[in-house]
């Protein structure tokens, strides 16, 4: 691998740029595969560099079925945080804090790790003390958390609506370590060390089956041949109940779309991520000056990577009751990504009942932060073929148990989803 | 100054109405019906910002929405707008406008040393450095950039503008009034259908307004002025101007925005800035027209370079001149337009045309006006830095791969033309997989999606003949679909000049051993090279291009770049076009104000506020308000310099001593009506419900399918088939929709009615000793004696004359009554409680005491039916019938529904007596423990208890059944506490519940 | 925003409505003894499929009647709504 640094930029430069190598290459699938991983999204492709490096399983194969990093790694609010009162949830993204503390360095790909904290606002005493359990949790199992006042508030985001809001601003809850990364460098990234170690990255390679015999996985059928392979791991979030169904696996999952959308660019005012307690609004201010927000679901199953109106209309109402001065601001860009909406809020990082195949969806709103810790452990599971502590609470068998992960306390409704 | 670029004629301006305006702190005049960017022009100004990441000099590159460079700060009284579009902003008195992205100023910036550096900063160079040492990213090198990054100034303080919505239903919505679109908005208009036309710009017409046609035995603009004024004169037809769809949404829905008050010198004091139109439409038709490409060549950036669609508007509609030695660069014919124009203003444009030659018209017509043609050449570079003034013309060799011979030649403008591209936003956006033409080297619609028809020159077709002819035999077609009238309008005749193919080249290459910067998008400086080294290094997807290299990714969204950049790669990858694909064309098409987008739902407004009849006497009488959901409670009532524990402890013992009353309307309230009445709530509560009597209340538990606790309250039986069913503030909503979905999806066998009555009832709850005392004054001809009375009874009677309802139920586990009149009377009720009272020493009491109250008795309320817990959790495990199945109960069996060391619900004090516990504390063995510390439990609800004058909490804790009597630690590292506590029973005051039947 | 027919008040635009999951559930007969698998199924698991999908919504801000859609989870072409007691 040709490394990245100033000085190779440098030197690049006075040829003009034109003795850089290609940072994956673009291979014709073999046919046969140690592991065979589908999708190449950031958990794909995290999953692939994580063999490799800690399993040193190299003979690897990502099938994607479009191009690498075009799904919900891609379309996301880059936000990073471990902020979360279960422990399962807890110390699962705490690890993968540590895992984003190192990773530029790790993949010698600037993944821009940025912890400017990530702030959760509270209007009401309530919601303070929720924020407190949820907080002081944080804290006994050793992740950062500080609360802060509404005068420590009005220092760090002086332009929010301290005096006619609807919902006052009481407080808040600060992650000081949470923060954003850039999203496409860090698919890119993984996918550059994956292939250096040796992984085939294999895009326009679409899945349409499996062959399974005897209950153990066989290899897969793909627009691009059949590859046999013992091991394969799912990491297609947004489309996991669509291969589940031709495993004739029927999961805990809705698809649903979540819409973002970006503003202008404009000088820096805004240094932390922020979000609106009285709604579900969130955003940050992009490097180049973007104001990257997001918020609700469109509120039914959904394939399609676009949303409407409406439902930006009301996520931005509340990102004006949060910050009325960006109201002059123009919207730029929105887009959807399709979310596995796991019944209970959090992911699934499993074995299944058939020998060989692996199992990482349910991801919510919250992939993008896990990426690391999902490739991680879901390595881990695929190579040892069991789980490991830290994804032991993310069996598919809880919604059968009853150890159901909520964090939100919001959990399936029959008849709402 | 005086406007040295006006020329004496043409133009729609008025020019009897001078506007003075200030830009970078100069001012200049410009006339009524001036763009922003029309009037810099006029005064030669065409320097007007930095760009994105070179901070390289840029003027205006074209007169619309396309523009990519000419974006500043704009300031209007006391509000400002950053990246305000100059070919957007109209001109009236008293604008300011400032540069952008530049320090010290537009003229000399020192970010302009990114230039000098670019070498250093090609596509992506931020992936492969700033990596060491570690914590600098953040410390240091995103700081830097951020400041760099940016182009205006967010305002920080809240918009003082008004932005409204509107709804709107029409037949055919007709997207831009070029003549496509005018033709179809007559057509269908005269047969009779509802017609809503809207047009981006301040005029109508589109390119009637420049371009040199006749329409029947008119000029274009006057057949396009003709056609507005009869459109305005249909009933049935509505015509907007300054409103660009910008969004084509699912089934048909169409948004626009609509700019109402920045054009208007004295707007009205409540004028909207702007108003957003949702438009549900049966027929679409999108004529929005095509927009001029660029042509990509060394130093094509620099300020006086722009479209040559543009210089021409610039001439015919505001009557000024890009410069006074123009060079137009083309590989097509319709340049030539432009050129011409200059001649007939008196300048001598010379022509450079890559092709060969062309003999159509309008060639010829060049060429009879003696203006000077140079075929097979292209620009190799230009120069100049705050303007263009020379231009290095190249003679192609044989296969355009390089120049034979250059030539100087000085000038003060560049016109490029590269060809037209269909403007297919909005047919993309309705889901329509667009086709690639390869006449025009771009792509078209192809099948319908939705009812969408796209015409004029938005499809490709490029003559005004076969814009009008599609114009008035779509309107027709589609307007009949829905109208059946026949009344048919054909196309008038035309004459227009004639244009051939276009040059499939359209990328000049260097001189021989030049490095020049060669820009496909301008704002974000991507230029060929970053393309190629995206490519080289393995970005292949056009997707992966455009995040590698930002191309297409600026405020502009890559109107005048992105098929330029397809173009490249498709050159480069030796694949054509449709192979490389276009990235996805998403809505909005044009930036759109966010607070145009929100509405009215901002400030106080952003959600609606619902108050019980009772506020204003709350607010009388000093009462601090909380919200509960969409509800203002009064909180606690304020005396003197009381602080929140001192009220709310004041008011709980008062309750407990004499009587209290609080206001319970914001409970949910739903009438159950039906002979299945009894059957329902018997599944839809865990406890049984057969044979509650009439005239009793009985408590309720409702489960979620999963077995969570959903919500509580109690229900009465009001008569044989009636009920009355409480729910808690938050769940109403929920709680409502959850019975309509069992009584109508899964169990349509009960005959059942619910309905919401939570507006129709004020509530009072009389807590206290005192209470059955005041309750006797209040209602003199009741008995409400213990015997005739009991617990859990309920009552009609009359209040003074009114209707009322009286239920001795409790939530502060003191003996209670509630008493229901209807809304209207909510004040009277009140206003008597507190007078018969004042000798009780009655006093009202707000949330803060109800929650003291409930929490020392051992209540549960939201803050433990969090969600999250299950019934043996809350120690209502005794209300699970054994006997009847109910929602819920399946899932109850589960394994870590029936772990005997479940949570359980339990009491705590502190050891000392004296310090509270924080709400969300977690209980642990060893409050100083290594990390992570296992957690035994949290802390749910606190409160000085008012009947022991001591802390006092509630706690959901593991095994908590076994627990009672162990000392644990309340910890709150976020408060720095390590509490030691004494885990006790949930119920601290009167266990055995004897009050509330006293 | 989708204009959905309410088989009671006609076509109204999304806004009116909340959406109420696979109209294909039905719930285990009350009193009955199901299996962990039936129950679970209906309780979690959804076939959540892409393209054709029967829904329920429920309109809310109207006659507050529940119905079913037929609906393109791809696209979001409705193709037909219907009362509860007809065929979709």
């Amino acid at each position: 691998m040709q490394r990245y640094s100033i000085f190779s930029l440098i030197k690049n430069a006075f040829s003009n740029h034109e003795n850089w190598d290609v940072a994956w290459k673009d291979p014709e699938p073999k046919k046969e595969y140690d592991v065979v991983i589908v999708g190449g999204g950031g958990h794909g492709l995290a999953t692939a560099y994580y063999l490799a490096k800690e399993h040193s399983i190299t003979n690897v194969a990502i099938l994607e079925k479009g191009w690498i990093g075009g799904g919900n790694v891609g379309r996301n609010t880059t936000i990073l945080r471990s902020n979360y009162m279960w422990d399962a949830n807890g110390l699962f993204y705490e690890y993968g804090m540590k895992l984003w503390e190192n990773l530029s360095q790790e993949l010698n790909y600037n993944v821009m790790y940025s912890p400017r904290g990530v702030i959760n606002l509270a209007h009401s005493d309530a919601q303070l003390n929720t924020f407190a359990r949820r907080g002081n949790s944080m804290r006994l199992n050793g992740i950062d958390a500080v609360m802060l006042n509404r005068e420590e508030l009005k220092k760090m985001i002086p332009f929010a609506d301290f005096s006619s809001a609807r919902f006052p601003i009481f407080g808040g809850l600060m992650q000081p370590r949470g923060g954003t990364a850039r999203h496409d460098a860090v698919a890119w990234g993984y996918a550059r060390g994956a292939d250096s170690m040796g992984v085939d990255i294999i895009q326009h390679c679409e899945v349409t089956g499996f062959n399974v015999q005897n209950g153990k996985i066989q290899g897969v059928q793909t627009t691009r041949g059949n590859i046999k392979t013992k091991k394969i791991g799912l990491c297609v979030a947004g489309n996991t109940s669509l291969l589940a169904a031709k495993l004739d696996m029927k999961l805990p999952i809705e698809s649903h779309v979540l819409q973002a959308c970006v503003s202008e660019p404009v000088k820096p005012f805004l240094d932390h991520v922020v979000t609106f307690g009285a709604g579900h609004f969130y955003c940050s201010q992009s490097d180049k000056g973007e104001m990257v927000m997001g918020g609700d679901l469109d509120g039914y199953n959904s394939y399609a990577q676009r949303g409407n109106l409406p439902t930006l209309q009301h996520v931005l109402s509340e990102g004006l009751a949060m910050f009325p001065n960006i109201s002059r601001l123009k919207m730029l860009r929105t887009w959807g990504g399709i979310m596995d909406m796991s019944m209970d809020g959090s992911p699934i990082i499993d074995k299944t009942h058939i020998e060989g195949v692996y199992l990482n969806c349910g991801w919510c709103y919250g992939g993008f932060k896990a990426t690391p810790v999902s490739g991680w452990t879901f390595a881990y599971t695929i190579a040892q073929d069991r789980l490991h502590e830290l994804n032991s609470k993310f069996k598919l068998n809880r919604f059968n148990t009853g150890h159901l992960i909520d964090e939100k306390g919001t959990a399936t409704k029959v008849w709402l989803g | 100054m005086s406007q040295l670029y006006r020329l004496n004629k043409d133009g729609y301006i008025n020019r009897d109405k001078k506007i003075s305006f200030v830009f970078n702190g100069k001012k200049y005049f410009g006339y009524e019906g001036d763009t922003l960017a029309s009037a810099l022009l006029a005064n030669g100004v065409h320097l007007i910002g930095r760009s994105y990441k070179y901070h390289r000099p840029r003027g205006l590159f074209g007169a619309g929405v396309d523009e990519p460079n000419a974006k500043v700060q704009l300031y209007r009284g006391t509000e400002t707008e950053p990246n305000a579009n100059v070919t957007e902003v109209e001109l009236v008195e008293g604008l300011v406008a400032k540069s952008q992205n530049c320090w010290p100023s537009v003229y000399f910036d020192f970010g302009a040393i990114n230039n000098f550096l670019n070498k250093f900063f090609p596509a992506g160079f931020y992936y492969k450095t700033f990596m060491w040492p570690k914590n600098f990213w953040y410390k240091v090198y995103e700081p830097i950039i951020r400041k760099i990054a940016g182009l205006g100034v967010a305002p920080l303080t809240p918009d003082k503008d008004r932005y409204e919505h509107k709804y709107e239903h029409c037949d055919v919505l007709v997207v831009g009034s070029g003549p496509s679109g005018l033709g179809s908005a007559l057509s269908a208009g005269k047969n009779g259908a509802r017609v809503i036309l809207a047009e981006d710009k301040p005029r109508f017409g589109g390119s009637l307004l420049t371009d040199e046609v006749t329409i029947g035995n008119k000029k274009g603009n006057e057949w396009a002025n003709e056609v507005i004024l009869q459109l305005k004169s249909m009933p049935n037809v509505t015509v907007k101007n300054r409103s660009q769809v910008f969004g084509y949404y699912d089934h048909n829905m169409m948004v626009m925005f609509e700019r109402t008050k920045d054009h208007v010198e004295n707007p009205k004091k409540f004028t909207p800035r702007q108003r957003l139109w949702y438009i549900r439409a049966k027929e679409i038709i999108i004529s929005t027209g095509s927009i001029e490409r660029p042509l990509v060549f060394a130093n094509n950036d620099r300020p006086g370079i722009l479209l040559a669609s543009a210089a021409k508007e610039y001439m015919k509609v505001y009557g000024v001149l890009v410069g006074n030695k123009p060079i137009i660069f083309t590989n097509n014919d319709s340049a030539y337009e432009t050129a011409i124009e200059f001649k007939k203003n008196g300048i001598n444009p010379i022509i450079v045309d890559t092709r060969e030659s062309s003999d159509n018209s309008v060639v010829k017509e060049a060429k009879n006006l003696n203006i000077e043609i140079k075929f097979s050449c292209g620009l190799a570079n230009t120069r100049g830095y705050r303007r263009v003034n020379l231009a290095t013309i190249g003679k192609f060799n044989s296969d355009k791969s390089g120049y034979e011979k250059l030539e100087n030649i000085s000038c003060d403008c560049v016109c490029v033309s590269g060809n037209w591209t269909p403007t297919i936003h909005l047919s993309s956006q309705s889901g329509n997989k667009l086709k690639y033409n390869d006449a025009l080297n771009a792509f078209i619609p192809n099948q319908q999606k939705q009812n969408e028809t796209t015409i004029g020159s938005a499809k490709g077709s490029m003559t005004l003949k076969q814009s009008l002819e599609e114009g008035f035999s779509k309107g027709f077609e589609l307007s009949n679909k829905i109208t059946n009238n026949n009344l048919k309008n054909t196309a008038p005749t035309s004459n227009e000049r004639n244009y051939g193919q276009h040059d499939k080249f359209w990328c000049m290459p260097l001189p021989k051993k030049k490095n020049y910067k060669r820009f496909v998008d301008f704002q974000n400086d991507v230029a060929v090279s970053d393309i190629e080294l995206a490519i080289r290094e393995g970005f292949r997807s056009i997707e992966h291009i455009k995040r590698y290299t930002t191309l297409g990714m600026a405020t502009d969204q890559g109107k005048t770049s992105n098929l330029n950049g397809l173009q490249l790669v498709s050159n480069i990858e030796r694949k054509i076009v449709p192979e490389v694909g276009h990235t996805t064309f998403r809505p909005p098409y044009t930036p759109v104000t966010i607070g145009t987008i929100v509405g009215r739902e901002v400030g106080k407004h952003y959600r609606p506020t619902r108050k019980s009849p009772m506020h204003e006497w709350h607010e009388k009488n000093n009462a601090v308000f909380v919200d509960a959901g969409l509800w203002l409670r009064p909180r606690y009532y304020k005396q003197e310099k009381e602080t929140l524990l001192e009220a709310s402890t004041r008011e709980a013992i008062n309750v407990r001593k004499n009587v209290g009353v609080c206001d319970v309307t914001s409970l949910g309230k739903i009438d159950i009506k039906g002979p299945d009445s009894a059957e329902f709530l018997n599944r839809v509560y865990t406890n049984a419900w057969m044979k509650l009597p009439i005239g009793k209340a009985r408590y309720g538990v409702m489960l979620r399918e999963d077995g969570i606790v959903f919500d509580d309250g109690t229900t009465t039986r009001i008569a044989e088939n009636h009920y009355h069913m409480t729910t808690t503030t938050a769940q109403a909503v929920n709680v409502l929709a959850h019975l309509e979905y069992y009584l109508q999806v899964v169990w349509s066998e009960l005959n059942v009615n619910v309905v919401s009555t939570t507006e129709q009832w004020a509530g009072a709850a009389l807590a206290g000793p005192n209470s059955r005392n005041l309750l006797s004054k209040l209602f003199p001809e009741n008995d409400v004696s213990n015997e005739n009375f009991p617990f859990m009874g309920y009552m009609e009677s009359e209040l003074f004359g009114v209707p009322a309802r009286i239920f001795r139920i409790s939530f502060s586990g003191e003996l209670a009554y509630e008493i229901n009149v209807q809304s209207s009377y909510g004040i009277f009720m009140w206003e008597k409680i507190i007078e018969l009272g004042q000798e009780m020493n009655i006093e009202p009491y707000g949330t803060e005491a109800l929650s003291t109250l409930r929490i020392e008795m051992g209540h549960v309320a939201g803050s433990e039916i969090d969600g999250r817990t299950i019934s043996y959790d809350l120690s209502l495990e005794g209300m699970l019938s054994k006997k009847k199945d109910f929602i819920g109960k399946r899932s109850l069996i589960r394994e870590a529904f029936t772990n005997p060391k479940r949570e359980k619900i339990v009491g705590l004090i502190p050891l000392d007596q004296k310090t509270m516990i924080p709400e969300g504390s977690h209980l642990v063995k060893d409050g100083n423990a290594t990390l992570p510390n296992p957690k035994l439990g949290h802390v749910s609800a606190s409160c000085w208890s008012a009947e022991y004058n001591n802390p006092f909490s509630l706690a959901i804790l593991q095994d908590g059944k076994n627990k009672i009597g162990e000392k644990l630690f309340a910890v709150s590292p976020l408060k720095n506490r390590n509490i030691a506590v004494e885990v006790v029973s949930s119920h601290y005051v009167d266990p055995k519940g004897e009050r509330v039947r006293s | 925003m989708l204009e959905i027919k309410c088989p009671y008040c006609g076509k109204r635009s999304q806004n009116e409505f909340s959406y109420g999951g696979d109209a294909n559930l039905k719930r285990p007969e009350l009193g009955k003894e199901v299996s962990d698998k039936v129950w679970d199924d209906f309780v979690y698991y959804r076939s959540n499929p892409k393209g054709k999908h029967s829904e329920l919504w429920h309109h809310v801000s109207g006659c507050r009647q529940w119905f079913k859609v037929s609906r393109n989870t791809a696209t979001h072409e409705i193709f037909k709504t219907s009362k509860l007691d007809e065929e979709l």
